[in-house]
């Protein structure tokens, strides 16, 4: 079980509110990710959670016990940190088994447990070694090691894959995916990385400031973002957004179109516009077209590559089924 | 090779000095352990100077070696550096961690905390034993007058006195005594030099990570295991640079003994060679090699004890 519910919860540093008051319910088993630009409060929040911060009010609930008074070690959550935070005098073994041995364990089941952990995370050969021994993919499963031992009612990651390189982060995410399905516990992930979450997520948290902005699954954020912040956060590239008469026409303030809703036509679209730079990744194509009479540059996302470059003439025709309609609020139309 | 050699030739002068600058005096001490040597002797004027002619062998070293006193200088020379060691590094450990913290007014505290290091030694020596330990005029001297007079006192007070009538009366401690002299250095000495343990530990308390404190709290670490399991190992290493300096500033201690006692009972091998080097020059340089060695010793077996115990 791990059910984590907020109600009300707000955190103030000093005068300054941080998080304004807030709700959000975790169901058992969920797979939330907390994602939104640096510094929006992400950290504060799984802190919050974790209880290694005190909120200011509200009640934090898990599993239906209201914790709020309840110390760290007491709730039952194991965190990940970006800096892993391994006890760099302890060995592997000894820092997997760490959370055992504050809880008295005796020292066979100890051994057994770690051993488990550690053949199933591939650190069977390392376990004699110190921290500073380990590449960062490692150190990493070893945090992640050191929170299965204690078999948590919910896992806490913040950010743990921005320290590795691209490649690694690919393979970790696959792997903490693969952890979820098999334990089946609760885990919050924080990421300001919205690939990570789009893929990772079972429920995507936004927040901006503190403030949620949308909750639900990624297709649902893609599909329908509720206002003008999501419609920009989530997606890459970016969506398009447009403002002005052409707005106007579809009786919103700002209209949005994905990258990937542009179709370049051979001749007669909507839009006429010149290409000022064109990105060739080969599995596709990123053009950015001036079209006359918008302010802003947009953007065209076309599968394969297409034979276009800078200063070429090109027409473009915009889906509008896909088209988001946004009002003068930044809240989503219709 | 030619590119090699110019370099090499160049330092030379440097290395040449530093090997005089060291070799000289420790095998001119070692020249005079093997020889007779003595400022004074009306029987044998010849031994009043130094020369290979008056050589004794080991015959030096196997006097001091059966000198009682040799035995209790160095049972001095451990006793004080250890209790000094261990006391500092206690306290210093301690004070380390309370000053680490936030609290209004700490950029004083610790100013005040690091003053006494700035004492010379002499005046350290001074103030204590004469206006602290003084059985008479001291500080201890009055507290215990004040203690005793509060005493009897209570005597003569209702219900309770029949009680306070059973205590005895106090007496103060004379710290230069034989029995006494080393633990007035030991005070003083210990009190001159914590916040130099203080000052190394709280710079290292400052590099240690947060998020690793976080961790083990969540792990369920206590405060007592956060101290075990992370900030000793994290200061380990610091401890032993501060055991190591200290070690070596103390097996040389020698005002502080002048001072409190005249080396009466509490004398250390510094302070007995001092004694031997009025006359007998031969059997205090054997004295000065013994010292070596033991301080050798003494730096492996400490080195030894912190890497075991603290590194787990
Ligand atoms: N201990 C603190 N005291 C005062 N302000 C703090 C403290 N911790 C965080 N803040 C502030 O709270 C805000 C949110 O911080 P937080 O670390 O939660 O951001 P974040 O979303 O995790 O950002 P990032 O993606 O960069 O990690 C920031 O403006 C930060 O300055
Ligand atoms: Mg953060």
């Amino acid at each position: 079980m791990g059910r984590i519910v907020l109600q009300k919860v707000s955190k103030k540093f000093g005068e300054i509110e941080i998080i304004p008051p807030l709700d959000l319910t975790i169901e058992d088993g969920e797979f939330a990710v907390f994602v939104g630009p640096s510094g929006c409060g992400k950290s504060t929040l799984l802190r919050l959670i974790a209880g290694l911060e005190d909120n200011t009010s509200g009640d934090i609930i898990i599993d239906g016990n209201t914790v709020t008074q309840v110390p760290p070690s007491k709730r039952g959550l194991a965190m990940v940190f970006q800096s892993y935070a391994l006890y760099p005098h302890m060995t592997v073994r000894k820092n997997i088994g760490f959370p055992l041995r504050m809880e008295k364990m005796d020292q066979a089941e100890i051994d057994v447990k770690v051993n488990t952990a550690a053949t199933s995370l591939n650190l069977t050969d390392y376990l004699d070694r110190k921290p500073g021994q380990l590449s960062g993919g490692q150190r990493q499963r070893v945090a992640i090691g050191r929170a299965i031992v204690r078999e948590p009612l919910a896992f806490l990651f913040d950010e743990p894959l921005s320290n590795l390189d691209a490649a690694l982060r690919v393979g970790m995410r696959m792997e903490i995916l693969e952890l979820h399905n098999k334990l089946k516990t609760t885990m919050i992930y924080v990421t300001h990385d919205q690939v990570e979450a789009m893929t990772m997520a079972d429920k995507i948290v936004v927040l901006q400031a503190g403030v949620i902005e949308q909750v639900g699954s990624p297709l649902e954020l893609y599909r329908a973002p509720r206002n003008l912040f999501v419609a920009g956060f989530i997606g890459s590239p970016k969506m398009n957004l447009i403002t002005g008469p052409l707005a106007a026409k579809h009786g919103a303030t700002t209209i949005g179109i994905r990258p990937e809703h542009i179709d370049v036509v051979a001749s007669g679209g909507t839009w006429e516009g010149t290409v000022s730079v064109s990105e060739h990744l080969g599995s596709d194509t990123f053009l950015h077209v001036k079209v006359a009479g918008f302010e802003q540059v947009l953007t065209v996302r076309s599968i394969g590559d297409i034979a276009v470059k800078h200063g070429d003439k090109v027409s473009l025709s915009p889906r509008l089924g896909e088209l988001h309609k946004f009002g003068a609020d930044g809240l989503r139309i219709g | 090779m030619a590119n090699r050699t110019i370099p090499r030739l160049l330092q030379t002068p440097a290395i040449v000095l530093l090997l005089f600058w060291m070799l000289v005096p420790l095998s001119m001490t070692l020249f005079f352990s093997f020889i007779r040597y003595v400022l004074a002797s009306t029987n044998r004027p010849e031994w009043t100077s130094p020369s290979i002619s008056n050589w004794r062998g080991f015959g030096n070293y196997q006097y001091v070696w059966n000198q009682d006193s040799f035995w209790l200088a160095i049972h001095n020379s451990l006793l004080i550096v250890c209790s000094i060691l261990f006391l500092t590094v206690i306290l210093g450990v301690a004070i380390a961690i309370l000053i680490n913290r936030t609290f209004p007014g700490r950029g004083i505290v610790r100013v005040l905390l690091i003053s006494p290091f700035f004492v010379m030694p002499a005046v350290n020596a001074v103030l204590w034993i004469n206006m602290l330990l003084d059985p008479v005029l001291g500080l201890q001297g009055t507290a215990v007058a004040g203690a005793n007079d509060l005493v009897a006192l209570l005597r003569d007070a209702p219900v309770v006195g029949s009680f306070f009538s059973l205590w005895p009366q106090f007496e103060p401690i004379s710290f230069r005594a034989t029995q006494t002299s080393a633990y007035a250095v030991i005070m003083m000495v210990t009190w001159q030099w914590t916040p130099f343990a203080v000052l190394i530990l709280m710079t290292s308390l400052q590099s240690e990570d947060q998020q690793q404190k976080e961790a083990a709290i969540l792990d369920g670490a206590s405060r007592w295991s956060q101290f075990r399991f992370l900030t000793l190992p994290h200061l380990a290493r610091p401890i032993a640079i501060v055991v190591m300096i200290q070690a070596i500033f103390h097996l040389s201690l020698y005002a502080e003994i002048e001072i409190v006692s005249r080396g009466n009972g509490n004398k250390n091998l510094p302070y007995y060679i001092g004694e031997l080097v009025n006359n007998n020059i031969g059997a205090a340089s054997a004295t000065g090699i013994f010292a070596v060695i033991l301080a050798n010793i003494v730096a492996i077996f400490l080195l030894r004890m912190l890497g075991k115990t603290l590194m787990e």
